[in-house]
């Protein structure tokens, strides 16, 4: 009987295709927003995740995520190599500085110093050049994408400053020089990051320089890079160096899910997402649910006749499920396939989407709780149904 | 128709699943961790005190200024030349000084001069004529004496005129008095120069010796000399430059005794309570963790001081003291220059935050 | 009891009521009715007279209000829900004035359902919803879907499958009301060739007079009542509309 209720489901292709349609279109909206979510959610945290080899990321106490940092006193770095089983501890510099181009327009950068002594902290990948020609005099590095898009130039202007209608894109490129708060840098490098949250230019450079390239404050170290030595939990190590150092200290997973979560409680993001995969949802539940219904109801005088005809009512509750079943298991792979599709298509453009196993369980939860929902109401009509309508005509 | 319903969409729905896997797997990938050139220093002490070394030359790096501004005329001694006390380090133009000495030397010749002239006196031409109107007077007495002498033997009072024999007497007296004179003359000529002349001249010889003496003083100054036995660290002034003299100027030549280096490392106030001066600490070279050496307590200087940024920065505003330990490295141990800056651990008994310090209210 | 054992059917004082109160409709108001074995009992009359529920009483498929009611020997009423279901499904054959057939399913596996139903293997179902199928003369369509056959085919597929599992008590309702004549004179002369047996009894519901002529007994109902019971010698031939002069 599972395969005569298979082939009823198949067997009427515009029902069988508005099903499906429903509960794609859903998983598809669910999986592709949250994704979206998700991908948007960890450019926040994109630094971090780049520069894994720390586990400890060490702030002033105020600081409440990566991207507002006070700094600190350079002396705060000897507290923590001071602090037991930390196997070493570097300064990083980070802030948002002013950058102005060749051709004299302005751009905001992130300018990150690394520990001059080891270049701890640098970029993921290297595109063109070498972490140690940051050595080199007034050496920066720059992220190979903003190189190529906010950081080009162009062939011509137009009177209005504007780059002129054929104008050629000119990427920035090695040897180019900028100036970042009227001191030189020349570019010795590109490199490849993951793209933050307001997608600025990346520019690495050492920690000294970047000291020379900041506005004079009073304090000036934004980040302690920390490395727990062998065989130490950093998480307890870390809050180990919270309570002594009178610092604060997260591992690199905290500190990620710190910012995360400012962005989801300081802007409208989440709420945007949630209404969107909701929509995915609603509309999913409406079309699956309304198509699935239909055909149920459609159904019903063949599951009467064979109700009359001997069919238990389990038997044909058993038949409805596994067509739900049939139908949200063959959807929701069409809707992730297609979501993932959409993701592979974005990859490496300004649009952030990241799929984690989560999201494929959270559309597959989804789904399921659409079937579940449309096929509750056509079990009930099933429970319901008196074989003897099959005598009325 | 049918094998798209029954085939194809459950295909492309495993398809899309696995799609969406793949997805979830590649969007996994961490990235890997980046390393830097080297590693930091790895701590040799599991409880430790840690801190910022500069190093610097045992006498502490001597800045020598110049005493007098001029132009630089010579520097005997290049950069990182090895030099003993008293050696001339710096010489300032002294053109001006040496013709001020030949005009002073040349005074003092003369006043020299004078007084030996003085000194001299009486000229030997001189007393001879004088001998001579002296040797003459004494014969024109005698002669004078001789014609009295024989009037008066005459005894005829008459043989001899009395006018005569007056005339006669005063001719002796008057040659007496010439002789007195000149004997006199002679007498004052036999002499020499006067006292008093001579104690000016004197004194001028003096004056004249001091004015020398202070031009060389002078002269001295224009001189910079090793005050002990060191190496010349950094070299200031280049030949023809002008020195400043002063005390905001900048040090001409520094200098540094660097037979044994010292390591000032400046300790946070926060850990100075764990900071034992004479526990083993040991210094790491940036830029390689495997270059380390021990240092040996040297002192303590018992004046916490703000702390100096050595990031470079000219407008540096901290609000924190360190306490500056002097620790002594042999420089053979490590191929650290003055003033390189190191990592220094200090071993400590107590981790920070321990709580086996005194604490008010334990009852003992 | 032996008189029991003569009639497949036997029905004493059954009544229905649906709804209640103000609202009751009396569909059926004591029915006597015997249908012995090997018979084919038509039941007659104008609409809601009783028919359809009567049937479906006598199929189990709808419980009587009062009454007695021996279908093969038993009470269907009187079993378990479960027992029914299969008692049904072992016993009754079904054929719909709609014919009911799966529009997704080809004609053999549409026959082949019943025992599918009873837990037969799906080859031997197929096997012999063929066989069936050529029993009812169109083994040719047995891959061919119902919306692809004309009424009269889907109807012979509905014989096939109400006869497939060999069920003692055949139901048909309508059979041929949504047929044309010829049509109707070919489906009820098949169902009355190869269903008509010593131990199995038809109930044929109709109004189509065109087909008394099939019934060995033809029960003539009213206002819930049976009014009349004419029993005849059954003249099984067909009379063909397009093969008379």
């Amino acid at each position: 009987m599972n395969r005569i209720a298979i082939k009823m489901l198949v067997g009427d292709v515009a029902k069988y295709f508005g099903i499906l349609l429903g509960i794609t279109f859903a998983a598809l909206l669910i999986t592709q927003q949250s994704s979206i979510f998700v991908g948007l959610m960890s450019r926040t945290y994109a630094f971090v995740a780049d520069t894994s080899l720390p586990d400890i990321w060490v702030t002033d106490p105020e600081v409440k995520y990566i991207d507002e940092l006070e700094p600190m006193q350079s002396t705060a770095l000897d507290r923590v190599r001071g602090v037991p089983d930390v196997q070493w501890a570097v300064p990083m510099y980070k802030a948002v500085l002013r950058g102005r181009l060749q051709n004299g327009t302005f751009r905001s950068v992130i300018v990150v110093g690394l520990d001059d002594a080891t270049l701890i902290g640098g970029p993921p990948k290297m595109v063109e050049g070498d972490l140690g020609d940051l050595r080199r005099a007034d050496g920066v590095i720059l992220d190979v994408v903003s190189a190529r898009t906010r950081l080009a130039r162009y062939s011509a202007y137009d009177a209005q400053g504007n780059p002129a209608k054929d104008a050629e894109r000119i990427p920035m490129a090695v040897g180019d020089t900028l100036q970042i708060n009227d001191r030189r840098a020349v570019v010795v490098g590109l490199c490849e990051v993951t793209r933050t949250f307001q997608s600025q230019p990346v520019i690495y450079t050492t920690y000294t320089r970047a000291l020379s390239f900041a506005p004079p404050e009073r304090k000036q170290m934004s980040l302690i890079l920390a490395k727990a030595a062998d065989g130490v939990d950093p998480t307890a190590l870390s809050d180990r160096i919270t309570a002594t150092t009178s610092l604060r200290a997260r591992t690199a997973e905290q500190m990620q899910w710190d910012t995360i979560l400012y962005y989801l409680k300081n802007t409208g993001i989440p709420i945007n997402f949630g209404i969107a995969v909701l929509l995915g949802f609603l509309v999913g539940v409406a079309i699956a649910g309304q198509t699935f219904y239909n055909f149920t109801l459609d159904n019903l005088r063949y599951f009467g006749a064979l109700k009359a005809m001997g069919g238990s009512t389990w038997l044909l509750l058993r038949m409805v499920l596994l067509q739900a079943l049939l139908a949200g298991a063959i959807g929701y792979g069409l809707g992730v396939g297609l979501a993932a599709l959409f993701g592979i298509q974005a990859g490496g453009t300004e649009l952030a989407f990241r799929m984690t196993w989560h999201i494929p369980a959270i559309s597959a939860a989804a789904v399921a709780l659409i079937c579940a929902l449309s096929s509750l109401v056509s079990m009930i009509k099933v429970i319901r149904l008196e074989p003897a309508v099959v005598f009325r005509g | 128709m049918m094998i798209v319903r029954l085939i194809l969409l459950p295909a492309l729905s495993l398809g899309g699943i696995s799609l969406a896997a793949w997805s979830v797997h590649k969007g996994d990938e961490q990235p890997k961790p980046t390393p830097g050139l080297t590693t930091p220093a790895v701590p040799p002490f599991p409880s430790r005190v840690s801190a910022t070394g500069v190093v610097e030359a045992s006498t502490r790096n001597v800045g020598l200024g110049v005493a007098r501004p001029g132009l630089v005329a010579a520097l005997p001694h290049d950069i990182g030349s090895d030099v003993t006390k008293g050696d001339l380090l710096l010489q300032i133009d002294d053109r001006d000084l040496r013709a001020q000495l030949a005009i002073r030397k040349a005074d003092l010749a003369s006043a020299e001069q004078e007084l030996a002239r003085l000194v001299a006196l009486p000229r030997a031409e001189d007393l001879a004529p004088l001998a001579a109107a002296v040797a003459q007077r004494r014969a024109q007495l005698t002669d004078s004496q001789n014609l009295l002498r024989l009037a008066t033997a005459v005894g005829d009072p008459r043989a001899i005129s009395r006018e005569e024999l007056t005339r006669r007497e005063s001719a002796v007296a008057v040659a007496q008095a010439t002789l007195a004179a000149a004997e006199a003359e002679l007498e004052r000529v036999e002499v020499g120069a006067w006292a008093p002349d001579l104690a000016i001249a004197r004194a001028r010889v003096d004056a004249a010796r001091a004015g020398v003496a202070s031009v060389e003083a002078e002269l001295q100054q224009l001189q910079v000399t090793a005050p002990f036995d060191g190496k010349v660290l950094q070299v200031n002034v280049r030949v023809g430059e002008y020195a400043a003299a002063g005390p905001s100027a900048e040090p001409a030549i520094v200098l540094g005794a660097v037979r044994t280096l010292h390591v000032r490392a400046d300790i946070d106030e926060m850990d100075v309570w764990r900071l034992r001066p004479e526990a083993p600490a040991r210094a790491f070279v940036r830029g390689n963790p495997k270059l380390s050496a021990p240092l040996r307590f040297v002192a303590v200087e018992p004046l916490m001081i703000p702390k100096r940024s050595l990031s470079g920065s000219s407008r540096e505003q901290v609000d924190t003291r360190v306490l500056q330990v002097l620790y002594a490295l042999d420089p053979t141990a490590l191929p650290v220059q003055v003033g390189q800056l190191v990592d220094v651990f200090v071993e400590s008994l107590n981790a920070p935050g321990a709580t086996d310090t005194p604490a008010e209210g334990t009852p003992k | 009891m032996a008189e029991a054992k003569a009639f497949a059917v036997r029905t004493h004082g059954v009544t229905k009521v649906f709804g209640r109160g103000a609202a009751a409709v009396h569909a059926l108001r004591g029915i006597e009715l015997e249908v012995p074995w090997g018979e084919l009992v038509m039941l007659v009359g104008p609409s809601g007279c009783g028919k359809t529920t009567l049937i479906s009483i006598l199929a189990g498929i709808l419980d009587r209000t009062e009454g007695e009611c021996q279908v093969l020997g038993v009470d269907p009423q009187h079993l378990r829900q479960s027992t029914r279901t299969r008692w049904r499904g072992e016993n009754v054959g079904f054929v719909f004035q709609q014919f009911n057939l799966i529009p997704a399913l080809t004609a053999a596996e549409n026959v082949a359902v019943p025992l599918l139903l009873l837990g037969h293997p799906r080859r031997k179902a197929i096997a012999a919803a063929e066989a069936q199928l050529e029993r009812v003369g169109i083994a040719d369509k047995r891959k061919v879907r119902p919306t692809q056959l004309s009424g009269g085919q889907q109807q012979r597929v509905a014989i096939a499958r109400a006869l497939v599992h060999e069920p003692r008590f055949v139901v048909c309702d309508e059979p041929t009301s949504a047929l044309d004549a010829d049509n109707g004179q070919i489906v009820m002369g098949l169902l009355a060739e190869i269903a008509m047996r010593g131990d199995r009894a038809l109930v044929v519901v109709t109004h189509d007079a065109r087909i008394f002529h099939f019934a060995d007994r033809i029960v003539r109902m009213d206002d819930g009542l049976v009014a009349g019971v004419r029993t005849q010698t059954a003249d099984r031939t067909l009379k063909l509309h397009s093969h008379q002069p």
